[in-house]
C-alpha cells in the first residue's frame, strides 16, 4: 500500500506533523528508530524512578498545536523560577514578578518587570512569524500565496506601529542585541540577570555577550514560560502519538530508516533498517537536515545546498544529568515549598559568560550553569519516600570535547555537577543513589540529533527564518519533490514548540504534495 | 599540506609569471617576446606575426602550449556519478577513451565554466578548464567515493592544430592515431596521451604528458614539424581561429558565475546556445531544477554569431534592433579565411532567435586620430562560421 | 572673563568629522567657529613629532574609508592631502610560519596553495562576497538613516530606498546578506577556509576596535566596515596619507580656513550652553564663551550629552539611552621610532611583504582567547597586533634610513582589572610598563631584534587615548559597531539623524551613522542635516555619485 506521508522520527515535531496531517485525512506512517516514540521529549526511568530523560520542561509549547490537535489531556503547570545566589539571597521569578524567597519584593523588581514586559510584548509580536512558514521574497507559488505573505508582513509591520513609537524603537534596537548588556543596563549582575542570561543561551553555542541572544530569549518567552507537563514530559509525546493514532496514523517504533527512496526527482518511500520498504507520496523527516539529505542521497541535491547544510552549526553544548536522591535535598536559604520550582544556578550574567568560555575551546565548564527540576516535588504523591528524581540541565558541555566523551569525561561532568550543587545544597552528594549522564555525544547517539544539539542547529540570527535550515530550503520543502523537513532544524527552530512539525505539515498540504 | 617554515627551509613563493615545462624551449623561438599571464604562467601573445600564425593554423600546423589550463583528476568507483552530477551532459554516453565538451552550472543554472572531460579510464577522468575549480569539485564530490586532485602542474600539454597536424604527429612517431575520430582519446606511449580535440575548429590534436616528458616530446615534434611548416603560435592567432570555429571564451563570451561579484551576470547553457547539451531526463545534476524552470520560461538572452557588414573591428560594439538596444558584441574578429567580419554577441531575448531582422551594430572606429561611428548591418549566422570537412575526416588527410 | 563672540555655528572638536561639518557649513555661508581642546587640530587623525625627526600617526594610522566624494568636493589634494595605496600584508605566527597576502594575485594564490589549494579557491569566492556586500552598503554611507517610526516623506523615502536595494538583491542574496550581517567572522571564515593561519590573518579586521571576539555574531559586519573603503576605486585597499594621518585633518582645516572659517585651539569645551531647550553656545575651559544657534559636537555622544550638556537639559529616557550606549575601550597602541628595520628570520626578504601591515596571530582560537581575557578586564597576554611601517613608503615619516612603526594592539581594557577591582585608575606607570612589556615580548617572538631597534616608544592605553583625544574609553569608533548601534539605532533610536533633544545641538562625530573610521561621512551627513533644518539644504553639494557600481 502507499501512504500519503511517511514521517521519519517520532519526536514531538514528527508526531505533531503526523497528527496534523492525519487530522486532515492523510494516511500517515511514523517510523522511529528507537523502541519508544518521544525523541528528546521522553520520560524514562532511573533506578525505578520515572523522570524526564532529556528535555524536562516546556517553555514555549505553542497553544495552537495543542488546540488544533485537541490535546486537552495535556496539562501544563507553569513553574516559578528560583535563581540561586551564593550568598543565600535567592530570587523567585514568577512571570514579571521578582521576589525574595519570603515573598517580599526584590529591590530590582520594577526594573525586572519592565524588561520582562518589553520582552513579552515583543515576543508576542514575533509569534505570528513562528506560526507559519518563514516569510520570503518570490518563493514561487501562486499569486495568492505571495499576497498572503505580504499581508502577514504588513500585519507585523502594523502591529509594530501600533506598539507606539517608544516600543517600536526599543524593539528595533534590541532585536539583535546581546542579553548581557540588555539586562545589565538596568539590573545588577546578580541572579535575576543570570537567570535571564541562562534562558537566553539555553541549548546554544553562545554566551550572554553574544549579539542575538536577546532574540533567542524572546523566542523562549513566546509561550507559557517554564512549565512542567503533568505526568512527565513523555505525556506530551504520548498525547501527540495518540492524537495521530486516533486519526488512523500508524506509528512503527524500532524502525530506523536506511534510505529515502527518490525516483524521478520525487520522494516515493523509505527503506527500513530491517530491509522492508514503505511507499508513500511524500516523506517528512524530523531528523537533522544533513542527516535527512544523506538518507535521500547526496546526488539529489545541488552542491551549494549540500555545502550549506554541512555548514549548519550544530555544536551541542547542553548535557543532561539525571539523579536519584535518597532523600529530599536542602538548598541553603530555600524553603522546601520552593523545591517544586525550576531552580537555576546562574548567579550572574558574567557567571554564564564565564561558563561559556571553556566550551569555545572544547572544554566543559568548571562552574556550570544548571537548571534543576524535581518532578516529584512538582507533583507530590508521585514519588517514593526514599527515591527522589532530580533532572538537571548542564551548560556548557561541548560536543567536541577535547579528548572525546570518554567514561572519565562523563564521570568528570557528574563530579562538577555534584560539586556545584553541593555548594548550594550541602550534603546533596551523599544523597545520590543513582545517576546518569547524557553528554551531547550520548544524546546524539541516542536520538540522532546532530552534534547532540537540542535545536538540531544553532538558533542564531544567521540560521533562522529563510536561512533555516539553509537558504533556498526555508519552506520545509527539501529540494526533492514530496520530500519535506519537519524537525527542529527548520523554522522556527528548536525547543518543544511543535511548530516546525505543524508548519511543515500545513505547508505540505498547501502544496498539494500528497494529493 | 602545511610545511613548517624554519630558517633552514625558508619558503617563499615566486612573484610574477612562472614557466610551463615547455617555456624554456618556446622562449628562444619568440621574436616578439610578447607574453601575458595565463593563470600565472608565462604564455605567448604571439611569436612573430599574428597573421602568419593564423594562416599556419588554417594551412600548415601549429603548436600551442596548453599547460596553464586547469586540470583536475577525478578518480574512483564513483567517478562517473560525480561527473554526471557535475555537468549538464549525460556522461554515461561518453565511453572510456573519449573526450566530451562539457559545461557545468551552479544551483541557479548559471554556467560556472566550460571545459573538456577526458575519460582516461572507466573510473578516471581528467577535466580541463579555464577557471580554478578544485574546491568546487570537492564540494560536488562530497559524499562520493572518489578522489579529486589538482593536476595543474602535474600534467602539461601541447595543442597541435592545422591541416598538417596529423602528418606532423605521424612523422613524430605517433602513426597509430590515424584511426582516431574526433573526441577520441588514446594513451599512445607510457605517460603520453593524445586526443583529437582542439580550439581551432580545424584538424588537430592535443597531447598531454608529464612535465619530465616535455623536452623530448618537444624535440620530436619540432623535428617532425620542419617538413610541415609547424610553428609555435600565441593566443591572438588562436583567438581568431576559435571565433571562426564558434568556441566560447569564458570571461569574454560569458561571465563564469563564480567569478562575478555583481549579481545577475550569469547565463544558462540555453542562453549560450548549448541547450542541445543539457540532458534533463537522466537524473539530477547540479542546477537541474533551475534549468527545468529556465527551459520552461525560455532564454533571457541569446548568444549568437553575427556576420557584420564592412571590416571595422566590432569588439564591444552595441547591437541594436531598429531603435531599441539589443545587446553587446562579446568577441569579434576579421576572418582572414572567410573574408568576413564575424562576432559573437549576447543579445536580449527574443533578439537573435525568433527575431533576427533589422539588427545593426554601432561601431566606433579610429583612423589616424579621427573617430567615426559606423552603423553596420548585421546578420545572424546559424552554425559555426567555419565548417571544414577535413576537420572531421577519419583517417585524416595526409596534408 | 574671556571674550564673547557670536557665530552662526560652533563645532566642538577639530577631528576629521568636525572639520568636515565645519567646511560645509562655512561654505554654505554660515560663520563657523571650530574649538579644539588640544593645541593642534586633528582629533584622532594626527601626525605628531613626539621624538625629534620622527612623525607619529599616533592614533589612526591608515586610510581607506575616507570618502573620495568628500576629498574631491572639498579639494583636499589642493591642501596637501595625498593618499598612497600600499599592498600586501603578512600574518606572522609565533611558531615561525607566516602567511603573506601579496598584492600580486598570482603570488597571493601561490602563497595560499602553499597551505591549501582549496583555500586558494575559497579566497576568490570570499573576496567576491565581500565585494558584493561592499557594493551593497556603500550607497548608505553618505545618506541619512531613516527613522523607521516616522511617516515623514523623507524618512519613508529613505526607508523605501533601503528596502528596495535589499529587495533588488533577490531571494538568494537577501539570505546571504542577512547572514553576512549577523554572522561572526569566525564562523564565516570556518565556512570558507580550512587553514588556521589564513583564517586568523583575515579575521583581524572583524575585531579591530571593537569589544567583540572573532566568534561574536556581528563581527563579519565589522570586517566589512574595514573593507568597504577604497583607494582610487580599488575597493578594500588601504593607504597611507603622505605625512601621516594628520595630513587629512590639516587639509580639512586649511580648506575650512580658506573658506573663511575660524579655528581656536588650546581650550576645550567646558559646557555646551542650553537655554529653554535650545543650544546657545559654548563655554570654554579658559573662560571664553561663544554664542551660536548651532552647536555641532564632534565628541562622542556620551561625552557631549552627559558631560558637556548635562542631564538636567535632557529627557530622562534619552539620558538613559546615551548612558547605555556602548563605547568600549578595547585597543591600545605603541608607536615606535626605529633606528633600523627589525628583521624576521622566518620571513623571506623578497621585499614585497614589508610594505603592508603585519599581524601577529596563529589561529581564531588565539584571537578568541585574547578576547576572553579582555572581557574580565585584563589586557590580552597574547595580544593581536596590526603593525605598519609607513616610513617604508612615505620617507617623510622618519629621518633618512630610520623608520617609524605603529603597533595597534588588541585587546586592552579601559577599566583595568587589578586584584578584582576594575577601574581606569588602575592604569599607572607600572601597569602601563607591564602592558608595554607584554607587547614587546610578543613582538620579539616574530621580530627577535625589535627591542634593539627602538629609539623611542610611545605606549598608549585606552585611558591615554581618552585623555588625549577625548574618545570615551579610548574606543576608536566612538561606539561599538553592533547592530543595536548602527543605522537608525546610532547613537540613539529617534536621534539618528545627527540631532539631539536639544534644539540646535548636533552630534557630527563617529557616534553617528555610519560610524567610525576616518571616513568623514558622519561629518558630511550632519552638515547636510544641519543645513536642511536651517532651510539651506540646497547649499549642500550632492556627494553621492550616480554610478555607484
Amino acid at each position: 500500500m502507499t501512504y500519503d506521508a511517511i514521517v521519519i522520527g517520532a519526536g514531538h515535531n514528527g508526531l505533531t506533523a503526523a497528527a496534523t496531517l492525519a487530522r486532515k485525512g492523510a494516511r500517515v506512517c511514523v517510523v522511529e528508530k528507537n523502541a519508544k516514540p518521544g525523541g528528546m521529549a521522553l520520560s524514562g526511568t532511573l533506578d525505578g524512578v520515572e523522570m524526564p530523560r532529556m528535555a524536562h520542561l516546556v517553555y514555549n509549547l505553542n497553544p495552537r498545536v495543542l488546540s488544533e490537535l485537541g490535546l486537552s489531556n495535556v496539562n501544563l503547570k507553569p513553574l516559578k523560577t528560583v535563581s540561586l545566589s551564593p550568598d543565600g539571597n535567592h530570587v523567585v521569578l514568577d512571570g514579571n514578578r521578582a521576589t525574595r524567597v519570603d515573598g517580599t519584593p526584590h529591590p530590582e523588581a520594577t526594573a525586572y518587570a519592565a524588561r520582562y514586559d518589553d520582552l513579552k510584548r515583543f515576543s508576542a509580536l514575533l509569534a505570528p512569524l513562528a506560526e507559519r512558514s518563514a516569510p520570503g521574497v518570490s518563493f514561487g507559488g501562486r499569486k495568492l500565496d505571495k499576497f498572503s505573505e505580504l499581508m502577514a508582513a504588513a500585519r507585523i509591520g502594523l502591529k509594530l506601529k501600533l506598539l507606539g513609537r517608544r516600543n517600536m524603537r526599543e524593539f528595533l534596537r534590541i532585536l539583535l542585541s546581546n542579553v548581557h548588556d540588555y539586562t545589565l543596563d538596568e539590573l545588577s549582575d546578580g541572579p535575576i540577570a543570570g537567570a535571564m542570561a541562562a534562558d537566553a543561551v539555553k541549548g546554544s553555542w553562545s554566551g550572554p555577550r553574544s549579539p542575538g541572544s536577546v532574540l533567542s530569549l524572546m523566542y523562549r518567552m513566546s509561550g507559557s514560560g517554564p512549565a512542567h507537563v503533568m505526568g512527565g514530559i513523555g505525556k506530551l509525546t504520548e498525547a501527540l502519538a495518540e492524537a495521530a493514532q486516533s486519526q488512523a496514523a500508524e506509528i512503527r517504533s524500532g524502525a530506523g530508516v536506511a534510505r529515502i527512496f527518490v525516483a524521478e526527482d520525487r520522494a516515493v518511500g523509505v527503506l527500513l533498517d530491517d530491509g522492508s520498504e514503505l511507499r508513500a507520496r511524500t516523506v517528512l523527516s524530523s531528523i537533522g537536515a544533513l542527516q535527512s539529505l544523506k538518507l535521500a542521497g547526496v546526488e539529489h541535491f545541488d552542491a551549494e545546498t549540500v555545502t550549506r547544510l554541512r555548514n549548519i552549526r550544530t555544536k551541542g553544548t547542553a548535557a543532561k544529568i539525571n539523579l536519584v536522591l535518597g532523600g529530599v535535598p536542602t538548598f541553603s536559604g530555600l524553603p522546601s515549598d520552593l523545591l517544586g520550582a525550576r531552580i537555576v544556578i546562574a548567579p550572574g550574567s558574567t557567571y554564564v559568560e564565564h561558563a561559556f568560555n571553556p566550551a569555545k575551546y572544547g572544554e566543559m565548564s568548571e562552574a556550570p550553569v544548571l537548571e534543576i527540576v524535581m518532578p516529584g516535588q512538582i507533583e507530590p504523591g508521585t514519588t517514593q519516600p526514599d527515591r527522589h528524581g532530580m533532572s538537571i540541565l548542564f551548560h556548557y558541555a561541548p560536543h567536541d570535547l577535547e579528548g572525546g566523551w570518554t567514561d572519565a569525561a562523563h564521570a568528570r561532568l557528574l563530579d562538577i555537577t555534584l560539586a556545584t550543587l553541593d555548594a548550594y545544597a550541602p550534603g546533596l552528594r551523599q544523597l545520590v543513589v543513582a545517576s546518569e549522564v547524557l553528554s551531547p555525544a550520548r544524546i546524539e547517539a541516542e536520538t540522532g540529533a546532530p552534534g547532540g544539539h537540542w535545536h538540531h542547529g544553532e538558533w542564531s540570527t544567521d540560521q533562522m527564518l529563510t536561512t533555516r535550515p539553509a537558504s533556498g530550503l526555508a519552506h520545509y520543502r527539501f529540494a526533492v519533490r514530496g520530500l519535506y523537513l519537519c524537525g527542529a532544524a527548520t523554522h522556527p527552530g528548536g525547543d518543544v514548540t511543535g511548530l516546525p512539525g505543524r508548519n511543515a505539515a500545513l505547508q505540505l498540504l498547501k502544496d498539494g504534495a500528497c494529493a | 599540506m602545511t610545511r613548517p617554515n624554519t630558517p633552514d627551509t625558508l619558503v617563499s613563493v615566486k612573484i610574477g609569471m612562472i614557466d610551463t615545462p615547455f617555456q624554456p624551449m618556446l622562449e628562444p623561438l619568440s621574436e616578439s617576446q610578447a607574453w601575458y599571464s595565463w593563470a600565472g604562467y608565462k604564455s605567448a601573445t604571439s611569436f612573430r606575426n599574428v597573421d602568419l600564425e593564423y594562416f599556419a593554423i588554417r594551412n600548415q600546423a601549429t603548436v600551442f602550449d596548453i599547460s596553464p589550463m586547469c586540470k583536475y583528476r577525478i578518480n574512483g568507483p564513483d567517478a562517473l556519478r560525480v561527473m554526471d552530477r557535475l555537468v549538464v551532459r549525460d556522461m554515461k554516453k561518453v565511453r572510456a577513451g573519449r573526450v566530451a565538451y562539457v559545461m557545468w552550472c551552479d544551483e541557479d543554472g548559471m554556467v560556472i565554466d566550460d571545459g573538456t572531460a577526458f575519460r582516461f579510464a572507466e573510473d578516471e577522468y581528467v577535466l580541463f578548464c579555464q577557471e580554478r575549480t578544485y574546491k568546487w569539485l570537492c564540494e560536488i564530490a562530497w559524499g562520493f567515493d572518489v578522489t579529486v586532485q589538482d593536476w595543474q602542474s602535474a600534467l602539461c600539454g601541447l595543442a597541435v592544430q592545422g591541416p598538417c597536424a596529423f602528418s606532423v604527429l605521424k612523422d613524430a612517431g605517433f602513426a597509430s592515431i590515424e584511426d582516431m575520430k574526433p573526441f577520441d582519446l588514446r594513451q599512445v606511449e607510457p605517460g603520453l596521451w593524445i586526443s583529437r580535440t582542439g580550439y581551432t575548429g580545424d584538424l588537430g590534436y592535443e597531447i598531454v604528458t608529464f612535465p619530465d616528458h616535455a623536452p623530448p616530446l618537444w624535440h620530436r615534434l619540432r623535428e617532425a614539424g620542419q617538413r610541415w611548416g609547424l610553428i609555435p603560435i600565441g593566443y591572438e592567432a588562436l583567438d581568431i581561429a576559435r571565433i571562426e570555429a564558434g568556441f566560447l571564451a569564458p570571461g569574454r563570451d560569458f561571465q563564469p558565475s563564480h567569478k562575478v561579484s555583481r549579481l545577475h551576470r550569469g547565463r544558462t547553457p540555453f542562453e549560450l546556445g548549448f541547450g542541445w547539451m543539457v540532458d534533463l531526463s537522466t537524473g539530477h545534476f547540479n542546477g537541474r531544477r533551475a534549468l527545468l524552470e529556465h527551459a520552461a520560461k525560455g532564454p533571457r538572452y541569446n548568444l549568437v554569431r553575427l556576420d557584420i557588414e564592412g571590416d571595422a573591428p566590432a569588439g564591444n560594439a552595441y547591437v541594436y534592433a531598429g531603435k531599441s538596444f539589443a545587446g553587446h558584441v562579446r568577441s569579434a574578429a576579421w576572418s582572414p579565411t572567410f573574408k568576413r567580419n564575424i562576432a559573437l554577441a549576447d543579445l536580449k531575448a527574443p533578439w537573435g532567435k525568433s527575431r533576427k531582422k533589422g539588427l545593426w551594430a554601432e561601431i566606433y572606429v579610429e583612423q589616424e586620430g579621427v573617430w567615426q561611428k559606423r552603423n553596420a548591418r548585421t546578420r545572424v549566422v546559424e552554425g559555426p562560421f567555419m565548417n571544414i570537412p577535413r576537420a572531421r575526416m577519419t583517417p585524416p588527410q595526409a596534408y | 572673563m574671556g571674550t564673547t563672540d557670536k557665530y552662526d555655528a560652533i563645532i566642538a572638536g577639530a577631528g576629521h568629522n568636525g572639520l568636515t561639518t565645519a567646511c560645509y557649513l562655512q561654505k554654505a555661508g554660515l560663520k563657523t567657529l571650530v574649538v579644539e581642546k588640544n593645541d593642534y587640530v586633528g582629533g584622532a587623525a594626527v601626525s605628531r613629532e613626539l621624538h625629534k625627526g620622527w612623525t607619529y600617526s599616533n592614533c589612526s594610522y591608515v586610510c581607506s574609508l575616507l570618502r573620495q566624494e568628500i576629498v574631491r568636493d572639498l579639494e583636499l589634494p589642493r591642501f596637501g592631502l595625498q593618499v598612497i595605496p600600499y599592498e600586501g600584508n603578512v600574518t606572522l605566527a609565533p611558531g615561525g610560519e607566516y602567511f603573506g597576502a601579496y598584492g600580486n594575485h598570482d603570488a597571493y594564490r601561490r602563497e595560499m596553495e602553499r597551505f591549501s589549494v582549496k583555500d586558494a579557491d575559497a579566497y576568490d569566492r570570499f573576496s567576491r562576497i565581500i565585494m558584493r556586500q561592499c557594493r551593497f552598503i556603500r550607497p548608505f554611507l553618505l545618506r541619512t538613516a531613516p527613522d523607521p517610526t516616522s511617516l515623514k516623506p523623507r524618512d519613508l523615502g529613505e526607508l523605501l530606498f533601503m528596502i528596495k536595494r535589499m529587495w533588488d538583491l533577490g531571494r538568494r542574496e537577501i539570505d546571504e546578506t542577512l547572514r553576512f550581517w549577523t554572522m561572526s567572522i569566525g564562523d564565516m571564515l570556518d565556512e570558507h577556509f580550512e587553514t588556521d593561519l589564513i583564517k586568523a590573518g583575515t579575521a583581524g579586521s572583524g575585531i579591530i576596535g571593537t569589544g567583540l571576539g572573532v566568534y561574536s555574531p556581528g563581527t563579519a559586519y565589522v570586517l566589512l566596515h574595514h573593507y568597504m573603503g577604497d583607494v582610487d576605486g580599488s575597493v578594500g585597499a588601504w593607504g597611507f596619507a603622505r605625512g601621516g594621518m594628520g595630513a587629512i585633518t590639516r587639509a580639512l582645516a586649511a580648506a575650512f580656513t580658506e573658506a573663511g572659517g575660524e579655528i581656536r585651539c588650546g581650550s576645550g569645551v567646558a559646557e555646551i550652553r542650553v537655554s529653554g531647550g535650545r543650544a546657545t553656545g559654548v563655554l570654554l575651559d579658559n573662560g571664553d564663551s561663544f554664542q551660536a544657534p548651532v552647536v555641532a559636537s564632534n565628541m562622542d555622544v556620551k561625552r557631549t550629552m552627559l558631560k558637556h550638556v548635562g542631564r538636567e537639559h535632557l529627557p530622562a529616557a534619552f539620558a538613559k539611552a546615551v548612558e547605555n550606549f556602548k563605547i568600549r575601550g578595547s585597543s591600545g597602541k605603541i608607536n615606535i621610532a626605529l633606528d633600523r628595520l627589525p628583521t624576521s628570520d622566518t620571513l623571506p626578504d623578497n621585499g614585497k611583504l614589508f610594505c603592508g601591515d603585519y599581524s601577529c596571530t596563529e589561529s581564531l582560537r588565539h584571537l578568541e582567547k585574547a578576547y576572553d581575557e579582555w572581557k574580565d578586564g585584563y589586557w590580552s597576554s597574547q595580544p593581536y597586533f596590526d603593525m605598519l611601517i609607513p616610513s617604508k613608503i612615505d620617507p617623510t615619516m622618519a629621518p633618512p634610513g630610520k623608520h617609524m612603526m605603529t603597533v595597534f594592539t588588541q585587546y586592552a581594557p579601559y577599566d583595568l582589572n587589578v586584584d578584582g577591582v576594575r577601574s581606569p585608575d588602575n592604569w599607572n606607570e607600572e601597569t602601563r610598563a607591564a602592558f608595554a612589556k607584554s607587547i614587546f615580548d610578543r613582538l620579539e617572538c616574530v621580530m627577535p631584534d625589535i627591542r634593539d631597534c627602538v629609539v623611542h616608544a610611545e605606549v598608549r592605553t585606552p585611558l591615554d587615548i581618552e585623555r588625549e583625544v577625548g574618545l570615551t574609553e579610548g574606543n576608536i569608533f566612538q561606539g561599538e559597531l553592533t547592530f543595536d548601534q548602527l543605522l537608525f539605532n546610532r547613537p540613539v533610536p529617534g536621534y539618528a539623524q545627527y540631532d539631539t533633544p536639544v534644539d540646535g545641538l548636533y552630534i557630527v562625530g563617529s557616534s553617528s551613522h555610519p560610524g567610525g573610521g576616518v571616513m568623514a561621512a558622519p561629518g558630511a551627513n550632519a552638515a547636510r542635516e544641519i543645513l536642511r533644518r536651517k532651510g539651506l539644504g540646497r547649499r549642500m553639494p550632492k556627494l553621492a555619485s550616480r554610478w555607484e557600481e
